[in-house]
């Protein structure tokens, strides 16, 4: 029997996003060693889905779909595997799939790895790389019993190229309910942070920085910097050094300035995701071992408390 | 059926026989209760993992299949789920016959884990004995979890939303999965209600945006950290807890024979940049950090 691949297309109200195409560059890269047929599934309540390049596309439909439920998705995605039959379901590791994803795998007694950075092929076989050990060490998985799940990071794959012939769309109605779940509704918070999303550098404070005093010497930093702003990662938000409209990372805000300085930052995938595009990454961390020294131009092993003062004592050295 | 054994007072009892002392069906794990009358009581669980300080030493071992801590790790209770259990406590100070239980997979330092929480005021502590170290698939340890769900009939299940350490995130919802009960995962807000029989939570999404929505009882949730602040215990718990046993299952020998993913191997994480060192004195590397971003135009 020829091998399949599930991706589970990540939707929102019925568009297709642009997440999914690092999906299908997942998709196509396991395809290639195990020459897999792809199927993509559309959970949703959708009359006139786009067609897939190269991939055909299963539209599962119900009024139940036209929102994100993990029990709605679930029950799509196990649907959708009992007509597919896939050795490999690939699902984005994001709010939703991180929420639904360990269910399907339950549900069908499969393997999983969630926040799958890359894969690794050798010898005809697939390792699914991720990092672990607080991201200090990257752990190579082999997949277990069938079928397999894996959450796949976002910006871990390059967007698949949409240039085949465009593939087929197929719909299935159902009458999927959430039976458990009720009353949903979507809120946003003004998370707006005008002062971040236009800074040219950014200094972020972490778990390191220890007490909420030492926020000060962060300030302090970044007015050696013209058009500079602070920002934090999860803890220090969670701590309540830094507001959450400032927070870098997977669930808080994606930034890209010129420099980034992360003081006292251990660097998790989490955090990675929210500052992986800048243009140059500073680190400053008193353990050598911090995650975010494999992720930095420039790599400082110090205490903060003794080195934040002496930079800006040298920086203003300079004013002068 | 998993065979689990647990080591009490010396006999040791399967946890199969827990199952059989069961007083409802296992479809749907709430209890019976008079009809129409809302309930007034609550068995909570909170599932914790006990993880390194992250600055810890580690070793990859010769077989490059796993690393660990060494014996001077200091460890401690996850930090997702401190939250998890600081917010089953807030709980109870409303619906004040509830009722707070702590179960914990590991070897023996768990228990110290699992005792800090009963310091912190859960009412009783079940340790699930495994002392391998190595890699155990988080689908094993929501089945062991399941198992031992199945009898004990709880309403509200709780944990945090991943570990520090290996940030899968799977232990959660598989258990509801395995229970047949609803979850939400990364919940940055939650409310018992008991006259409805359901809870209501606040799933934090991507970018600011926030989910609210209703689960029916009994339900898991694995809570975002930032939900709450955790509490220090306080005396009169620390006692009670020091004359407080933690239960202890044995689940030793008797894993569910089932072939999921495993660790082939570990490496040295990847590095994407050109990870340039400082070195000399504090004051030499910041005047070099200076000069490095001064020629970069930064400064």
């Amino acid at each position: 029997m020829s091998h399949s691949i599930m991706i589970m297309c990540e939707q929102n109200d019925g568009r297709i996003l642009p997440v999914t195409d690092e999906l299908l560059a997942c998709a196509a890269r396991i395809a290639g060693c195990y020459h897999s047929r792809i199927t993509a599934v559309l959970p949703g309540n959708i009359t006139d889905a786009d067609a897939i390049s190269g991939v055909e596309l299963l539209v599962i439909n119900s009024p139940g779909l036209a929102e994100y439920t993990g029990e709605g998705w679930e029950k799509t995605a196990i649907l959708a595997a009992g007509e597919i039959k896939p050795d490999i379901i690939i699902i984005a590791h994001t709010s939703t799939g991180y929420d639904y994803a360990p269910r399907v795998a339950a549900r069908l007694d499969g393997s999983c790895i969630t926040s799958v950075s890359g894969i690794e092929i050798s010898e005809g076989d697939i390792s699914y790389r991720r990092g672990g050990f607080h991201g200090k060490l990257d752990l190579l998985y082999r997949a277990g019993q069938r079928p397999l799940i894996i959450t796949v990071l976002p910006g871990a794959f390059a967007p698949y190229d949409q240039s085949a012939a465009p593939g087929m769309v197929r719909y299935i109605d159902t009458d999927i309910h959430p039976a458990n779940i009720s009353n949903v509704h979507f809120s946003s918070s003004d998370q707006s942070n005008t002062e971040l999303e236009h800074a040219e550098v950014i200094i972020a404070a972490g778990k390191g920085i220890g007490k909420a005093e030492n926020l000060e010497m962060i300030r302090e930093m970044a007015s050696c910097f013209k058009r500079s702003a602070i920002a934090g990662s999860r803890v220090a938000c969670d701590n309540r050094w830094i507001e959450y409209n400032a927070q870098v990372g997977l669930t808080g805000k994606k930034v890209a300035p010129l420099l980034y300085v992360a003081c006292g930052i251990s660097g998790s995938a989490q955090h990675l995701a929210g500052m992986k595009d800048s243009k140059t990454v500073v680190s400053i961390n008193r353990d050598p071992e911090a995650a975010i020294f494999r992720h930095s131009d420039i790599c400082i092993v110090e205490e903060l408390e003794k080195f934040i003062p002496e930079f800006i004592r040298e920086a203003e050295k300079h004013r002068v | 059926m998993i065979a689990i054994t647990k080591s009490y007072a010396g006999e040791p009892i399967k946890l199969a026989n827990f199952a059989a002392k069961k007083l409802l069906p296992l479809s749907g794990i709430s209890r019976a209760r008079v009809q129409n009358q809302p309930r007034t009581d609550m068995k909570i669980l909170v599932c914790i993992k006990q993880v390194t300080d992250q600055e810890s030493r580690l070793t990859v071992n010769p077989e490059k299949t796993w690393a660990d801590y060494g014996e001077n790790a200091s460890y401690w209770i996850n930090r997702y789920d401190e939250h998890a259990v600081e917010e089953a406590l807030q709980i109870r100070e409303k619906i004040s016959s509830a009722v707070i239980d702590i179960v914990s997979i590991g070897p023996a330092r768990v228990k110290t884990a699992i005792k800090r929480c009963m310091e912190m005021g859960a009412d009783q502590g079940f340790h699930l004995r495994y002392d391998c170290e190595d890699y155990l698939s988080p689908s094993l340890k929501s089945r062991l979890i399941a198992e031992f769900c199945q009898a004990r009939a709880y309403d509200l299940i709780l944990t945090g939303v991943m570990s520090e350490d290996m940030m899968s995130g799977q232990t959660g919802p598989m258990t509801a999965a395995r229970l047949g009960i609803p979850s939400a995962a990364s919940v940055m807000k939650l409310e018992v209600d008991l006259e409805k029989e359901c809870l209501q939570v606040e799933r934090e999404l991507d970018a600011g945006h926030r989910c609210l929505m209703e689960l029916k009882l009994p339900a898991l949730a694995s809570v975002q950290s930032g939900l709450n602040r955790p509490r220090y215990p306080s005396l009169s718990n620390v006692m009670r807890a020091k004359n407080t046993e933690i239960i202890e299952i044995s689940c030793a020998d008797s894993l569910p024979a089932a072939e999921y993913e495993t660790v082939e191997k570990i490496q040295e994480a990847g590095s994407d940049r050109a990870g340039i060192r400082l070195q000399g004195t504090t004051a030499e590397k910041a005047a070099a950090l200076w000069q490095l971003l001064h020629e970069k135009s930064l400064l």
